[in-house]
């Protein structure tokens, strides 16, 4: 569970001359421990005199965390000291998730004197870089390394309290980071990705591999367990670390909302400390009052005889919310039944992703309060047509079919009902209903408390040669 | 895996009969050594080495150890003296890695020569990495090229060509890999579109579990007015970045500039003046719903066993589509007809586009947050005729 | 790995002792050269026995072939003679030698030296002994000529084209492999091309002990005839000399007389100088080399055998007007190399392996696929009309017009051919603008120039009638 960081400048060539000793930073950005420094000797073609000049810790640490993909990207800031000329830096970790392929070194100061000549994974290690850097400037420089890590995750959860009388809801939702990166991240930006990227390959692999290009069967680590006992020990700086937030302020910390490509992502106000094996839960909305519908469905071939129930509503400003996409997460519903607001639970869920003025159904299961009950009245074959050997070729057949619907809550409802049709068919009814397209029709009918209602149609199948389409 | 590569060079005569080979000299150092990566498959390596020879014929000695050479394919070449320097013959010891040539000089001198042969372990990947401006309509494109040397062999100076551009010399050790950036573009155009194929996904999210991603592209013009279109663009791995601002860490602070990922794809050869097109993503924030509105048969030929043999048929598809998002976006929808048809009504003429018999597209804009009634409303009427049922879909 | 020669009286063939015979006992191993002795064997079963001389190799000649493993050595050696009766014993062992084809033969005296016959003795391998009446006493020249396997030979060749891939440099090699058990020090290699029959393997006649089997002399000694017939023509032929190569000639010889089915012609290549190739070794030595031999670029897409793939060909012709065409060219394989800089650096093109190639004949090089060069063929409409249908109302014949569009780019700074080639099924007919040549009755191909960077579009419409709306 270390990452080290060694800056070795001068030239190889003139190593052997030892004219110039070249300068070292190694860094480590464990968070368990500070590995104590000492002066090295980096051999890499030749016998390199190296000396260690300071410990560059990590000045900040950002983490980038996608949800649809076991992908973390990484970026942290150091301070170095660069020499003119060529300077190297070595990067190495070891019980990490780190893709070797995906880690980069940019300046932010001094960006046009810093340039990377090239990077080498240098033979029979792994897990271990080195930068090849171009200074034309002496001194401090503030360097980005960037890296995909996998092993951290998020989620989203919600919980939606429905009045009484099922019209209103009030609508939260969390997000919830697990870190099982092998990697305590202390202090650390937390910003979180809601967006499905595509990954071509899988981060883990390539982290196990330990260098660009290697079977990934190669253990070159083994995965990382979660270390108990620095856990245990990085314990109470955890809560420490939130107590002393609270105290500072009061109020929950702020969400920020950016939209970024065809994402969405949260920066999360303040730095986190999460160590490796634990999680957080953070609250990142409320929305009090949401209009809501319930609404029914029935559709034999979907949900066979059972009526399935909705929350619907739409995520708009309208509507309290619409101030930014839901991600897909689970929801648990409630309905206050009381005036002193206890809960019934209605259902739990999980929701799809639901981009802003969309339109949500909370799919919460069969509700036998609301039922409907299909019935074949009538079924005749007719039209009957013959070829010349007197064989039957063509013929008509008609079903007669009654729905007696009944709505047993004391709250309105909407049902929707929905039937299937294929081959030459007509559908003929006093019944309001939508085709849904060429062999779906649907028909709404809105209930109100306790309503029971019934309707029939007759829908005309024609076969064989009868069949003109 | 130690390589050795033995080199001697010798007046001495051989003996013909299995007797030990006498492998006197100086080891004559590299001068110069060449990788070539221009063909796909295999790498050439050609090296530079003095040797001195002697009036008459000199036997030279050549033979690796822990490298894998194709010895059929190990060639000596006089370069300061072609026209008098002949090599006479080339000799092939039984169970060695090993070739003994008969060189023969009209004078004692040195003499240069270039010994090429094909190494195995030598491979090359192209990866690139793009980071996108906010508005997404261009990035800079980095192209970075990465060795993997596990010839055996160190090779030390080596001048590396790829095949295009200029070569570039550099020393990598034997199971090093070493990454450089080869290209660096600017400002590179890009185009970003939402691809919807019909024939891939769910036509009616509504019974979908999840919602439904819609493939985001980025596409490239390799191209001079893309700022490209020098040389064909290899396959690798693309992986796109795009740039976010940095919330400050404490209040006060100014907002820094930083990255996100936006997703990776494997780009495919592209030559020039081709487009590359690069699926990194989906997008949640468009739905399309597409459905077929009528689905008939017409002109129904029958048997004499009443079996339908031959019909036309009437199709009408209706394509809904909203955007979410506050702003703009390009999206092409993909439809597949098989068979023989023709194209009756058509809501969108100017952007639909045939792309193959069976194949074709809209290329849409839709509107920012153009949902509910300013939702975009595709739909087309289609004749499907002389159909049998065995209709090919592709060819 | 040891060969004796051996003169030798007969166990037992006389008490009397008035007729002593000669022995004398050769080695060709390489490796040892046993001390020789002349045996004086009285014909009584106690034989005297006096060490002459030491009769070495004085020349050794192999003929080579590459299309079955079979190599005729020929050897000459001095011998001296008694008058009368003399013995030869000839002994081989760890050799692939056939032991029926061996033939003995005086070069000098020729009158004088016949054989009366040969034996396999018995309870001995690889051992026989020529009986031999001489009327001349003294040293003769004498040649002994068998088969062995084991030996091989390769052709192979280098390709170097030049920048613009209009010219290019070719040189061929040939390399001998010598796995015969034997050392050959010194001998004349040549090397016949062509396709022999062989009734039975040598090698495996090499493996019998003895091969007294005399079903098998007939065939064998119309095959050292053969050999017999090749020294004889190639001999006089003139001997060629690039300098440091080998001089190649070659000459055409009817040997339909001698073998029948399988082998129609076959050409000789005798290697200038001597060669020395010890056992397990092989040996390369280049043949020819010519300059400045024009090559076209060529192209091909045929999807049916390469798929979405465009392959590579180099075309020249092994023709005088090419620089070449001063002989077939052998069956090898080619190492192709474009020559990029002014100070002739390679990159590899492809290897690949040729067809012998007669004089005159042109020449392609498949070199593998190339990206470089794209051919993309989009089906663009197709249709099905003018239905047909029988008395029971099914479907009998109909129509289908396909609509090509082909996108082609050659992305390399030379120019090329491309050549595109379409395979055609039953009744159809073909309409375009574009040049086409109809290759056979199912497939046309579409040959174009195309310059540095060219992009062209093509397009075809074939329609093809099916059922009884076919036609042909």
């Amino acid at each position: 569970m270390k990452s080290f960081l060694r800056t070795v400048s001068g030239k190889v060539g003139e190593w052997e001359s030892g004219e110039r000793p070249s300068l070292t930073h190694r860094l480590t950005h464990s968070l368990t421990y500070f590995a104590a420094l000492a002066t090295a000797l980096l051999a890499t073609t030749t016998h390199a005199r190296i000396n260690v000049v300071t410990l560059p810790d990590r000045d900040s640490v950002q983490l980038t965390i996608y949800n649809s993909a076991d992908l973390t990207l990484v970026k942290e800031t150091r301070h170095l000291t660069f020499r003119k000329g060529l300077n190297k830096l070595e990067f190495s970790w070891a019980n990490t998730l780190i893709d070797p392929t995906s880690v980069e070194f940019r300046a932010l100061s001094h960006a046009d004197e810093v340039e990377v000549a090239d990077v080498s994974f240098p033979p029979r290690v792994t897990n271990t870089l080195e930068w090849r850097i171009n200074s034309e400037f002496a001194g401090d420089v503030v360097v980005e390394i960037r890296y995909f890590t996998s092993g951290l995750s998020w989620s989203a959860d919600y919980v939606a309290e429905a009045s009484k009388d099922e019209k209103l809801i009030d609508f939260s939702g969390a997000v919830r980071v697990n870190n099982n990166s092998g990697e305590d991240y202390e202090n650390a930006q937390v910003r979180l990705v809601v967006g499905v990227i595509r990954l071509v390959e899988d981060i883990a692999n390539l982290a196990r591999a330990g260098k660009p290009g290697m079977p990934t069967t190669v253990a070159a680590m083994s995965a990382p367990a979660p270390a108990a006992a620095p856990a245990r020990r990085l314990n109470e700086a955890f809560f420490a670390m939130d107590s002393a937030e609270k105290s500072a302020s009061a109020k929950p910390r702020e969400i920020i909302r950016e939209g970024v490509s065809e994402y969405f992502m949260y920066t999360v106000e303040g730095r986190d400390t999460i160590p490796n094996g634990w999680s957080k839960r953070m609250p990142s909305f409320r929305a009090e009052k949401v209009p809501i519908t319930s609404y029914y469905k029935f559709e034999k071939e979907r949900f066979g005889d059972q009526v399935i129930r909705y929350y619907q509503f739409t995520n708009s400003v309208a509507n309290k919310l619409g101030n930014e996409p839901l991600p897909d997460g689970f929801v648990k519903a409630f309905r206050f039944v009381t005036d002193d607001l206890l809960y019934a639970f209605v259902g739990s869920t999980g929701v799809k992703y639901i981009p802003v003025n969309e339109f949500v159904e909370l799919e919460l299961g069969n509700d036998q309060e609301v039922s409907v009950k299909p019935t074949m009245m009538d079924w005749q074959k007719i039209d009957i047509s013959f070829n010349a050997l007197g064989d039957v070729i063509g013929w008509t057949e008609k079903q007669t079919w009654q729905f007696e619907v009944q709505n047993s809550k004391d709250i309105p409802v909407v049902l929707d009902i929905r039937r299937n049709f294929s081959g030459d068919w007509t559908l003929t009814t006093n019944a309001k209903y939508d085709k849904v397209d060429a062999n779906k029709v649907k028909f709404v009918v809105p209930l109100k408390p306790r309503e029971k209602q019934a309707f029939t149609y007759e829908v005309v199948t024609k076969h064989g040669t009868n069949k003109t389409r | 895996m130690k390589r050795l590569f033995c080199f001697a060079v010798a007046a001495l005569l051989i003996s013909t009969a299995a007797h030990a080979r006498v492998k006197l000299v100086a080891l004559p150092e590299r001068a110069r050594v060449v990788v070539s990566l221009s063909h796909p498959d295999q790498t050439l390596v050609e090296e530079e080495r003095l040797i001195t020879l002697q009036k008459g014929v000199n036997k030279v000695d050549f033979s690796w150890r822990g490298v894998s050479i194709d010895s059929s394919s190990i060639q000596v070449r006089a370069l300061s003296h072609p026209n008098d320097v002949k090599v006479l013959n080339t000799s092939y010891p039984p169970n060695e890695n090993a070739l003994v040539w008969e060189i023969a000089s009209p004078a004692a001198q040195e003499e240069r020569v270039r010994i090429s042969y094909l190494l195995s372990g030598i491979t090359r990947e192209v990866t690139y990495r793009a980071v996108a401006e906010p508005n997404e309509q261009s990035m800079t494109l980095r192209n970075y090229l990465r060795l993997h040397n596990n010839s055996g062999e160190d090779l030390t100076e080596a001048e590396v060509a790829l095949g295009y551009g200029s070569s570039f010399k550099k020393t990598i050790a034997h199971e090093e890999v070493l990454e450089m950036l080869s290209e660096r573009i600017e400002a590179l155009p890009v185009k970003k579109v939402l691809m919807w194929d019909s024939a891939t996904l769910p036509w009616d999210p509504e019974y979908q579990k999840n919602t439904i991603g819609i493939p985001l592209n980025y596409v490239l013009t390799n191209d001079k007015p893309h700022k490209l279109g020098t040389h064909t663009l290899l396959p690798g791995k693309v992986r796109i970045f795009i740039k976010t601002k940095d919330q400050p860490a404490k209040e006060g602070e100014q907002v820094g500039e930083g990255v996100a990922f936006t997703g990776e794809d494997w780009a495919q050869l592209t030559p020039v003046d081709r487009e590359m097109k690069l699926y990194i993503g989906q997008s949640r924030d468009v739905k399309v719903t597409q459905r077929r509105t009528k689905d008939e048969r017409t002109n129904i030929r029958r048997n004499t066993a009443n079996q339908d043999v031959l019909w036309d048929k009437d199709e009408i598809y209706k394509i809904e589509i909203e955007n979410f998002k506050k702003e703009a976006i390009s999206l092409t929808l993909i439809e597949h007809v098989p068979g023989y048809w023709k194209m009756v009504e058509n809501s969108h003429a100017p952007q639909f586009k045939k792309k193959d018999a069976f194949t074709f597209e809209y290329n849409l804009t839709l509107p920012a947050e153009s949902t509910g009634d300013k939702k975009t409303t595709v739909t087309f009427e289609l004749n499907r005729l002389n159909v049998q049922g065995n209709e090919p879909q592709g060819y | 790995m040891n060969m004796a020669m051996k003169v030798s009286g007969k166990v037992g063939e006389s008490v009397s002792g008035t007729r002593r015979s000669l022995t004398h006992r050769l080695t060709h191993s390489l490796t040892y050269f046993a001390a020789l002795a002349v045996m004086l064997l009285t014909t009584t079963t106690h034989a005297r026995i006096n060490v002459v001389t030491l009769p070495d190799r004085d020349t050794v000649q192999l003929t080579i072939y590459n299309s079955v493993d079979l190599t005729l050595v020929k050897e000459t050696r001095h011998l001296t003679f008694r008058k009368g009766m003399n013995k030869l014993e000839f002994s081989w062992a760890n050799t692939l030698i056939d032991p029926t084809s061996v033939e003995f033969k005086a070069r000098t005296h020729a009158d004088a030296v016949e054989v009366l016959d040969v034996s396999f003795p018995p309870r001995v391998a690889n051992t026989l002994e020529w009986r031999i009446n001489s009327e001349f006493a003294g040293d003769v020249v004498v040649e002994i000529q068998y088969f062995t396997s084991g030996i091989s030979w390769s052709a192979d060749y280098v390709a170097e084209a030049a920048r613009d891939e209009k010219l290019m440099n070719f040189a061929g090699a040939v390399r001998v492999n010598n796995n015969s058990g034997e050392d050959y020090e010194n001998a004349q290699v040549r090397l016949v091309v062509g396709v022999i029959r062989l009734v039975e393997e040598i090698a495996q006649l090499a493996r019998r002990d003895e091969a007294k089997d005399k079903a098998m002399t007939d065939v064998l000694k119309s095959k050292s005839e053969l050999g017999k017939k090749m020294y004889t023509r190639s001999r006089g032929a003139r001997a060629g000399g690039a300098v440091g190569g080998l001089g190649m000639e070659f000459d055409g010889i009817g040997a339909r007389q001698i073998v029948k089915e399988g082998l129609s012609e076959y050409f000789l290549y005798t290697v200038e100088g001597r060669d020395t190739i010890a056992n397990r070794w092989s040996k390369r030595l280049p043949s020819f080399r010519a300059e400045k031999v024009p090559v076209t670029s060529y192209y091909k897409f045929e999807k049916e055998r390469w798929g979405d793939n465009v392959m590579r060909y180099y075309r020249f012709t092994n023709s005088t007007p090419s620089q070449l065409g001063n002989e077939p060219l052998p069956d090898g394989a080619v190492k192709a190399f474009r020559i990029v800089s002014d100070d002739q650096l390679y990159s590899f093109v492809g290897s690949t392996s040729v067809k012998y190639i007669p004089v005159n004949e042109f020449v392609e090089m498949e070199l593998g696929s190339d990206r470089e060069v794209m051919v993309k063929p989009t089906l663009m409409d197709w249709q099905k009309t003018d239905l047909q249908f029988d008395q029971q109302g099914d479907v009998k014949g109909w129509t289908v017009k396909d609509t090509w569009q082909f996108e082609v780019q050659n992305s390399k700074d030379i120019p090329v051919v491309l050549d595109i080639r379409r395979n055609f099924a039953g009744d159809w007919s073909l309409t375009t603008a574009a040049k086409y040549e109809k290759v056979d009755a199912t497939k046309v191909k579409f040959v174009m120039p195309l310059a540095a960077r060219e992009k062209l579009t093509f397009t075809y419409e074939v329609i093809t009638r099916h059922g009884t709306s076919a036609t042909k």
